[in-house]
Order: structure tokens, then C-alpha cells, then sequence
């Protein structure tokens, strides 16, 4: 069982931020500030840390930085009530693999921290082609496949495709996907995610194909076979 | 606001001037009345001793009268102290002047003449004073005096007043006008320091001296009252952030239940009703999202994230972006940039702004409508990009209200959204100092974003 440190002062969030993770397989311990967190991050070996930006004692952008200098690469995800984009690139730059912003939705929370998860387990170390049933994507000719037959697409509808590929069998949300296909961090607003995916689907999933593109009402999309 | 370019048309300099001319005119009216004063002074002093000589020479014994105007004329070889004494027929008979003077009446009164001592000489006639009067004989005793020391007072008042009014009057002027540079200046400096609170900032200050002047008092005064105008809007806006705020996280816990619930009854219509509710929940927290999104821009005094930026890249990805959604709605979504000047700025900020613009000029389009996106360079230098569409425009009385927060027109109350896309647009726009103007008719909207050349 893939074991999370949650570092937050806020017990109530702390409380969510446990139950969540703990709904998805992870087994969550809580400390409540930066300082004991650090230590408990050096001490053992966990997974994944989720980090609260403001903490007592220690702020969440030291105990990052702290980390990565002694060479603990344990995914962190960061966690904070300050939006401004700045911000978020002082946490990413301090070492943050990822960043949401507080109040989240916990699925949210726990669709950013599987794919973390999941980048960590299996590092993107220079394949070259990603497989998911009959559908396969060629990243060095740009191509897709399904069922062995060539797919068209776009170069952004790639991009997507890939996303969603790597993320196999993860609920990924509007969000994240616009963060990480189009590299923007402000809410869209509008349903243009849906559409793209729309397209992509209709190309994928064809007539008597088995649909791998699934929508997760109130959270977001995956990419997988139905159950 | 009107330059203050000339030095003439600051106070200080008119004030001078009224006050310059004034002294003139309250000089030339002192000089005027002492002249005039003098003058009259002279004046009766010459008829007095003409008067006396008149007087002294009627009196003279009658067979010694020839002797004593000749004697009397002779006291007074140069200075034009006349006496003559002329039969009935106008020969002279004594005395030093040749003829009686035209227009001088034996009436025993005082006159002004034009008079010659010597007839045939070529000096014109010179001013003069004179009386005359007949003796019981009927010879005329004629007394003459010139008035020069008279007029020669007067020209010595009217140059000397000449003198003065030039040593006082260019001088005052002048120094005036020096002394009025600092004033100007100073107000031009205000001028320049109230620039950027026109454009909204009202952490700007108004420069005070160490004079404590009455400009002091005013800019110290107008300081103050941006300080409090600062404060009462950060009130203002510091409420309602914080209510946007303080609602978000019970507004996430109750989507947190709700969706909760929703995934463990999936499938029955209670589960519809359920979703249904987070989504409305969702579109409140989209709404207060936007709302701090737009604090937070307007907050943001700074330009840390700018670089160079090519902002034809960025309109080429929001086409991108829009592209799909324009074509659902069976919309033409043409992109059209041309050669753009260096621009500096941050990039996605910009795609923000214009995902705002274009994102409305789809959404308020009808199905089968247009939208351009034009980058182009305008005639200044500065890159122009406008975003025209064919929905239904909006009216010339709503141009200033739709970049205020919450606005929403009749046209878009039925739509979704909340009223707050363009104002991030706006506040976005005046962080990289430019500009932002809204046209079009009644066949569509053109948004104009002005973004001066790096």
C-alpha cells in the first residue's frame, strides 16, 4: 500500500486531505508542522507528500527546498490558499512537483496525487511508444494507432492523447488537463476542454470500438476500458 | 487635463502682470497729477510776474514809460521775458518785442500765445504766456514770458517717469517670470504624478516640498484624501474578497458531500438531483474563483512575470484553443496576424485576455456567425489586435459598463457566465499598460487591445 505524509496545519483539511487519500488506496499519516514534517520525510520512506505552503514553524516552500537538497525525491504535491500565479512558480521552482490551490475538491487532490504517484513509479525515461489496449501512440513518429489502423489528429489532439495515455486507468481532471496540454493555469471557464476531448473521441473511439474514453461525471476524464 | 506647457499661463505669471500693469497705470496717474500740479504751480507763478510787470509798467509815469519797457526788457536779455509798447496801430514803440502776438486781447488777462522776440529771425514761435492793455492814451503795453520752464518741468516728469517705469517695470517682470518657473514646475511635476491615479492607481502620492507652500498645503492636502479614498476602497474590496473567500471552503466541503453521495447512489434519479446540485454549487465557486482572480490581478503592481513576448504565438494558440468550440457552433473563427512590433509582457496573462474576448465573442455569436482575430501592426507602431463578431453588439450606452465587475446587459443575462470575464480582461490589459476599447455596431462587437511597442 502506497504510503502518503500529509504536512498540514489545518486539522479539518488535514482530516479531508487523509480520508481522500486513504479512499484511493494510499495509507496517509498527518503532521500537523513543517519542521516534524521534514523529519518525518527524511526519516521514512513515503511515496508521496502532500505540503501546506503556510506552515508554523517552517514554511512549506523551506521544507521543499530542504528535501530536494538532501536528495529526497519523493514526488510532493503542494497545497495553498495563495493563487497568484508567482507563487505557484516559487513552489514549483523550490522542488513542488505539482500545485493546487486551497479550497480544492478532494478528488482533485487525489487525481493530482495518482498521477504523481504514477510519474514517480515509472519516470518518463525516453520511451518511445505508450500502449493502452489496441491503441497506441508512436512518440518519436508522432502517430497513433487503433486497432492497427492510422489515426489523424492534430498536433494538440497528440498532446492530449498522450496526457490521457500516460495517465491510463487515472481520473484526470478538466483542470489538469488544461494545465498540462496547454501549460495555463487559470480556470478556462468554459466547456472547451470538453470539446476537445469530444473531438478526440469521436477519431478514437469508433463505430463498434470498445470506448476508452471515459467521462467521470462531477470530476473529470480517464482513459480505460469500461470494467 | 490640459498641459502647462506656456510659462504665461500660469497664475503666478498673470498675477504678475495684472500686478505689472497696474503699477504702470497707478504710476502714470501719480506722475500725471504731480506734473499737472507743477505745472499749474509754474503757471501761476509766471502770470503773477506778468501780472506785476503789467501792473508796475501801467503805473510808470507816463512820459517815462518808453524808458522804463525798454529798461525792463533789457533786464531779461535771454530768458524771454518780453515787454513792448506798440501805438494804436501795432508799432512798436519801445520794449523788445516786435509785434503784438496774434491772439493776445488788450483785455488785462492772462493768455496762451505763440510768440517771437525777434521777427525776422528763423527760430519758430515758442510758447508763451502774455497780457496786454490798453492805456488811457491809447498805446498798448504788451508783457510777454515764455512758458519753457513750464514744459520743461513737464518733459522732466514724463522722463523721469519713463525711467522709472523701466527700472521697476522690466526688471519686476522678469524676475517675475523666474520666479514664477518654480511654481509651473512644481504644478507640472503634479500633473505628472496624477497620471497614473487617472489610470486608477491610487498608491501614488502627489510630490510635496520642504517649502510648505500653499501648493504643499493643496498636494498634502490631496494626498490625504487618496489616502483615504485608498483605504475605504481596499475596505470595500477587502470585504468582498473575504466574503468570496471565507465562502469558498464550506461551499468545497458541501460539493465534497454532495458529490460523495451522488457516487455512492449512481444511477438513481436522486443521484441526477445530486449532480445537478454540485454543478450549481461548481458555478458559484467558478464565480468566486473569477472574483479573486480579478483582486489579484488588480493587486498585482508589478511586472515580474514580462518577458519578451511574441504575441502572435499567443493569439495562435488561442485560435487554437477556441477553434473547436467555433466549429461545433458551425461559427467561421478566422486568425489573421500580420508583422508585429516587439512586445513585452507576460504570456499567459494575454492568452487569459484574449481567451476572455474570444471565449464571449463565441459564446455570444449566433450559430452560423463570424469571428475574426486581427493582429496587425497600427499606424503609431503599436500592435493592434481585434476581436470582431457578428452576435449582437453593444450598445454605445453599456462600452463602459461591461468592463465593470458583475456587469451583465439584458443581451447576456440569458447566457452563461458571470460578469467578471472582462473585467479580468481589463485588469490584465492595464497591468501591461495597455489599452482596451470596445466598438462595433449593431451587426457586432470588435474589442480593440492596444499594446504599445516595447
Amino acid at each position: 500500500m502506497p504510503r502518503a505524509l500529509v504536512i498540514e496545519d489545518d486539522e479539518v483539511t488535514a482530516r479531508d486531505i487523509v480520508a481522500e487519500l486513504g479512499a484511493h488506496g494510499l495509507n496517509a499519516e498527518w503532521v500537523a508542522n513543517g519542521r516534524d514534517g521534514l523529519a518525518r520525510a527524511l526519516e521514512n520512506g513515503y511515496d508521496i507528500i502532500t505540503l501546506d505552503r503556510m506552515l508554523p514553524g517552517m514554511d512549506g516552500i523551506d521544507v521543499v527546498s530542504e528535501l530536494r537538497k538532501r536528495a529526497v525525491e519523493t514526488p510532493v504535491l503542494m497545497i495553498s490558499a495563495l493563487s497568484d500565479v508567482d507563487e505557484r512558480v516559487r513552489g514549483l521552482r523550490a522542488g513542488g512537483d505539482d500545485y493546487l490551490t486551497k479550497p480544492f475538491a478532494p478528488d482533485e487532490l487525489a487525481a493530482r496525487a495518482e498521477v504523481l504517484l504514477r510519474r514517480h513509479r515509472r519516470p518518463e525515461t525516453g520511451e518511445t511508444r505508450i500502449r493502452v489496449e489496441d491503441l497506441e501512440l508512436d512518440l518519436v513518429k508522432h502517430n497513433a494507432l487503433r486497432g492497427g489502423q492510422p489515426l489523424t489528429l492534430l498536433p494538440t489532439e497528440f498532446r492530449l492523447l498522450e496526457f490521457l495515455m500516460r495517465n491510463a486507468g487515472q481520473v484526470v481532471t478538466r483542470q489538469m488537463i488544461f494545465e498540462h496540454v496547454w501549460g495555463f493555469h487559470f480556470d478556462p471557464g468554459t466547456n472547451v476542454i470538453d470539446v476537445h476531448i469530444g473531438r478526440l473521441r469521436r477519431k478514437i473511439d469508433g463505430a463498434g470500438q470498445v470506448p476508452l474514453i471515459r467521462t467521470v461525471r462531477g470530476s473529470g476524464y480517464v482513459l480505460a476500458p469500461a470494467d | 487635463m490640459r498641459p502647462l506647457t506656456d510659462a504665461w499661463r500660469s497664475a503666478t505669471s498673470r498675477l504678475i502682470l495684472i500686478y505689472g500693469a497696474l503699477f504702470a497705470i497707478w504710476c502714470v496717474v501719480l506722475l500725471g497729477v504731480v506734473q499737472w500740479e507743477s505745472s499749474r504751480y509754474l503757471t501761476n507763478v509766471v502770470d503773477g510776474m506778468l501780472a506785476a510787470r503789467l501792473h508796475y509798467l501801467e503805473r510808470t509815469d507816463p512820459h517815462r514809460l518808453r524808458d522804463t519797457v525798454d529798461a525792463a526788457s533789457a533786464i531779461d536779455a535771454t530768458g524771454f521775458m518780453a515787454a513792448g509798447l506798440f501805438d494804436a496801430k501795432g508799432q512798436r514803440i519801445a520794449g523788445n518785442i516786435e509785434k503784438v502776438p496774434a491772439g493776445l486781447d488788450e483785455d488785462g488777462v492772462i493768455h496762451a500765445v505763440q510768440a517771437r522776440v525777434d521777427e525776422n529771425s528763423d527760430e519758430p514761435a515758442r510758447r508763451a504766456r502774455g497780457m496786454a492793455n490798453t492805456l488811457p492814451d491809447g498805446e498798448r503795453l504788451v508783457v510777454v514770458k515764455e512758458s519753457a520752464v513750464i514744459d520743461g518741468l513737464g518733459a522732466i516728469i514724463r522722463r523721469g517717469a519713463l525711467w522709472g517705469l523701466s527700472l521697476t517695470l522690466i526688471p519686476g517682470v522678469l524676475g517675475g517670470i523666474l520666479i514664477a518657473r518654480r511654481p509651473a514646475r512644481r504644478v507640472r511635476e503634479i500633473q505628472l504624478a496624477m497620471e497614473p491615479i487617472r489610470e486608477g492607481d491610487l498608491s501614488v502620492r502627489l510630490p510635496v516640498s520642504r517649502t510648505g507652500d500653499e501648493v504643499d498645503l493643496l498636494a498634502g492636502t490631496v494626498n490625504t484624501t487618496l489616502g483615504e479614498i485608498e483605504r475605504l476602497l481596499g475596505e470595500v474590496k477587502g470585504v468582498t474578497d473575504n466574503i468570496a473567500h471565507d465562502l469558498r471552503t464550506p461551499l468545497t466541503r458541501m460539493r465534497t458531500r454532495l458529490y460523495r453521495v451522488q457516487q455512492q447512489i449512481e444511477g438513481t434519479p436522486e443521484a441526477e438531483q445530486l449532480e445537478a446540485a454540485v454543478e450549481e454549487i461548481d458555478t458559484v465557486l467558478a464565480r468566486f474563483r473569477a472574483l479573486l482572480r480579478v483582486s489579484e490581478l488588480e493587486d498585482r503592481q508589478r511586472s515580474a512575470c514580462f518577458e519578451s513576448m511574441d504575441l502572435g504565438t499567443v493569439l495562435k494558440n488561442v485560435h487554437e484553443f477556441y477553434a473547436p468550440l467555433a466549429e461545433d457552433r458551425h461559427q467561421v473563427f478566422e486568425l489573421d496576424v500580420g508583422k508585429l512590433p516587439h512586445l513585452r509582457g507576460d504570456p499567459q496573462l494575454m492568452f487569459e485576455a484574449f481567451a476572455n474576448l474570444v471565449g464571449n465573442a463565441i459564446k455570444f455569436t449566433p450559430n452560423g456567425g463570424a469571428i475574426r482575430l486581427v493582429a496587425l501592426t497600427d499606424p503609431t507602431g503599436d500592435a493592434r489586435v481585434d476581436i470582431a463578431d457578428t452576435g449582437p453588439g453593444i450598445p454605445v450606452g453599456e462600452r463602459e459598463a461591461v468592463f465593470r465587475r458583475f456587469y451583465r446587459s439584458d443581451e447576456t443575462r440569458s447566457k452563461p457566465g458571470c460578469g467578471l470575464g472582462l473585467a479580468i480582461v481589463s485588469a490584465i490589459v492595464r497591468l501591461h499598460g495597455y489599452s482596451l476599447a470596445v466598438g462595433g455596431n449593431d451587426d457586432g462587437a470588435v474589442f480593440s487591445v492596444t499594446c504599445p511597442a516595447a
